[in-house]
């Protein structure tokens, strides 16, 4: 059902370090193992038998190419004023029409919410986006016959669009990117939309420097970066001194995310490894002086209930942790505690107030009391979303 | 005691009702008024704009009232009501704008969209707008411009800033007035009161002209609206006010609203005790919880 997307997509599918990540995924006898073997990646929690193959270098992940996201492209087509009126008409024409259908169908968005996109669509696409604001408003021929320019052709903007609301594909996808925090993140299918709510880690781990030096100059992990988006945000706030090691299993995540590095000038601060989990960082056991994580924690039950630009769009490796959705995070956990350097910290987030409570139970108890000052962080719509701590 | 400090007016007049029944040409003058012109019921109209005005601003302010049974027309006495301090932060120095950007988070309430459902991972609807409410105050700024939540943040606690400005209005002892900083910031060079070491004139479009235009209004509320007065405190010509003024449309906005209101006032103290007559029993009664001031005409 559920396909590992971010795999199947690379052009180097049949390879032999594909079949066997992927096999890996279904080796029995898992802990983990998901009781639905039709999701392939829900078992990446063992730690034992198979050697990490990704573990060191992997050359695949340089063979995709990274998407340059809309905004970025050279405006070399053009269209009439006339024209992208038209479209414009009749892109705010579908959006309406949908009313609030996805909404009842699957929490979609609303036309509102659509149009919006719409006029965000046309920023990255147009030119020159003051434009837009002459959109729906009536002109003279003169003014309508001037040329635009465009990022893409009118041809492709109506395809585009009409991806948007038939297939429900993600803007951000359209796009290439996404507004997060502070910065433009390039995503593409095969990459997680970073969250508003995943904004906060970074508040979290500024706090946390800012209080600790010795923390700030340490080594930090991003596990399982995606887009990069925690690596890119994190940095920043560490500084010049400041050090990332940014881990994904996906080959076009680690793609991406180096791209966004590289858009920030951070290349000298963050290094992306691929691989899953902490195999690619096992030569750094117990130096770590922080941790963060958005693993995928969604119970594997809801995932065909998603919104479909979620679910049917974003990789389902970015998003299913298992029968209760804790199956990456606590293996996470499991292995934070030797990870960390003493008084390291960590920051994971997770799908709501029971995750967290389970979470927060197992740390004080069950992880052999290697914690200190464990606590359950609200996100910014006050539902209880992160579990942090330090290793004693 | 007090002296001749000046009151932020609170316009909870128990004559609201009264504000429905005088003719309409006793407050043409006041932009205020017009949207309650003709009205002739003696219940609040829905969007009471002197309602709306004397809830939006001074609500930490305490002061004794005096209610009103005799005028003074012509003599420029003023009198003052009594003025209670409190310790509220916007008391100290600064007030709320001298909080940080965190501290005056703390003091709101942020809504973003009530998200349904889990939200996270779960989610991808980007209703970016974030709404501040300031819970000290009331007042609420919002943004939804920017494609980022956090963006998002920043614009709202900057135009909270703003509003607070605007509508938060402190006393100023005008006996011993000397203008803060922030306020010889953001004035001409050529002010007879300003030193050098302001360093340059911190125009409209500066961040940090907020808290300058904070200032310029708690002075001009303290003359009474008077620009000529104002700007002699400040060591400029009027017209070099009025060109300052002018800059930021709110800053405008906000002085002509301060003038107008005080135009009202003025209006309804020379009819109160007329309908006073005219109703007798029947004349709307509760204090009048305001300043008493006669008029006097701007030079």
């Amino acid at each position: 059902m559920m396909k590992a997307r971010c795999l199947l997509r690379a052009p180097y599918s049949s390879s032999p370090l594909v079949s066997s990540t992927l096999h890996r995924f279904c080796k029995p006898g898992n802990k983990f193992a998901s009781q639905n073997h039709t999701l392939a990646f829900s078992s990446s929690v063992s730690s034992s038998s198979v050697s990490p193959i990704s573990s060191s270098p992997s050359p695949l992940s340089s063979h995709h190419k990274p998407q340059v996201p809309l905004f970025l492209r050279p405006p070399i087509y053009s269209a009439t004023l006339s024209d992208l009126t038209n479209f414009f008409n009749w892109g705010k024409t579908l959006a309406s029409s949908v009313g609030s259908s996805f909404e009842q169908i699957d929490n979609g968005p609303d036309a509102t919410l659509l149009l919006r996109e719409l006029k965000w669509f046309l920023d990255d696409a147009v030119e020159d986006s003051s434009l837009i604001l002459h959109l729906g408003t009536p002109q003279n021929e003169r003014f309508l016959s001037m040329e635009v320019r465009l990022r893409a052709g009118l041809d492709q903007i109506y395809q585009l669009w009409k991806q948007r609301i038939e297939e429900r594909r993600p803007l951000q996808y359209i796009v290439g990117c996404e507004h997060w925090r502070d910065l433009v993140l390039s995503v593409e299918e095969g990459v997680l939309i970073p969250r508003p709510e995943t904004e906060k880690i970074v508040d979290l781990v500024e706090d946390v420097v800012g209080k600790c030096g010795v923390l700030r100059e340490g080594l930090w992990v991003d596990l399982g970066t995606g887009s990069g988006a925690l690596a890119v945000g994190i940095a920043r706030v560490l500084g010049k001194s400041g050090k990332l090691i940014a881990t994904d299993l996906s080959p076009v995540a680690v793609a991406v995310a180096r791209y966004n590095v590289e858009r920030y000038g951070l290349q000298g601060s963050i290094e992306v490894r691929q691989g899953s989990w902490f195999d690619p960082l096992m030569d750094l056991e117990g130096e770590l002086a922080g941790m963060v994580s958005n693993p995928p924690y969604i119970p594997s039950k809801d995932i065909s209930g998603l919104q479909a630009e979620v679910g049917k769009h974003e990789p389902g490796l970015a998003l299913d942790g298992g029968v209760e959705g804790m199956d990456h995070l606590i293996y996470l956990c499991m292995r934070t505690s030797t990870m960390l350097k003493p008084g390291g910290f960590f920051a994971f987030e997770t799908n709501g107030e029971k995750q967290c409570n389970l979470l927060a139970h197992y740390l004080e108890n069950a992880a052999g009391s290697n914690f200190r000052d464990v606590s359950i962080v609200s996100d910014f719509a006050g539902i209880l979303r992160f579990v942090t701590g330090y290793r004693k | 005691m007090m002296g001749r400090c000046r009151l932020p007016i609170c316009l909870k007049l128990g004559g609201i009702k009264l504000v429905g029944s005088l003719p309409f040409a006793l407050y043409t003058s006041s932009a205020l008024l017009c949207r309650t012109a003709g009205a002739n019921s003696l219940s609040l109209p829905p969007a009471n704009p002197i309602a709306d005005f004397g809830r939006r601003t001074w609500p930490d302010c305490k002061f004794h009232c005096q209610r009103i049974t005799a005028f003074s027309s012509s003599t420029g006495d003023r009198i003052g009501a009594g003025c209670a301090s409190d310790s509220d932060s916007h008391r100290t120095e600064g007030g709320y704008l001298g909080l940080s950007d965190e501290q005056l988070m703390s003091q709101c309430e942020m809504e973003t969209f009530k998200a349904s459902g889990p939200g996270g991972q779960h989610r991808n609807k980007r209703e970016t707008a974030v709404r501040l409410k300031h819970r000290p105050t009331g007042i609420i700024a919002q943004a939804s411009e920017d494609r980022s939540q956090h963006k998002n943040r920043a614009s709202a606690l900057n135009r909270l800033r703003a509003l607070l400005a605007l509508k938060v209005r402190r006393p100023v002892d005008l006996d011993a007035y000397s203008p803060p900083i922030e306020l010889l910031r953001i004035l001409p060079p050529k002010s007879t009161v300003r030193g050098s070491e302001c360093g340059p004139q911190i125009k409209a479009n500066n961040p940090k002209f907020v808290e300058g235009m904070q200032a310029l209004l708690d002075l001009i509320y303290a003359v009474n609206g008077s620009i000529s007065d104002a700007a002699k405190f400040l060591g400029i010509s009027t017209g070099a006010l009025s060109r300052l003024i002018l800059s930021d449309d709110d800053l405008r906005m906000a002085v002509n609203e301060l003038r107008a209101s005080k135009n009202f006032l003025e209006a309804v103290f020379t009819v109160y005790p007329l309908l006073m007559l005219v109703f007798g029993e029947n004349s709307p009664s509760g204090s009048v919880d305001c300043l008493l001031e006669d008029g006097t005409s701007d030079s």
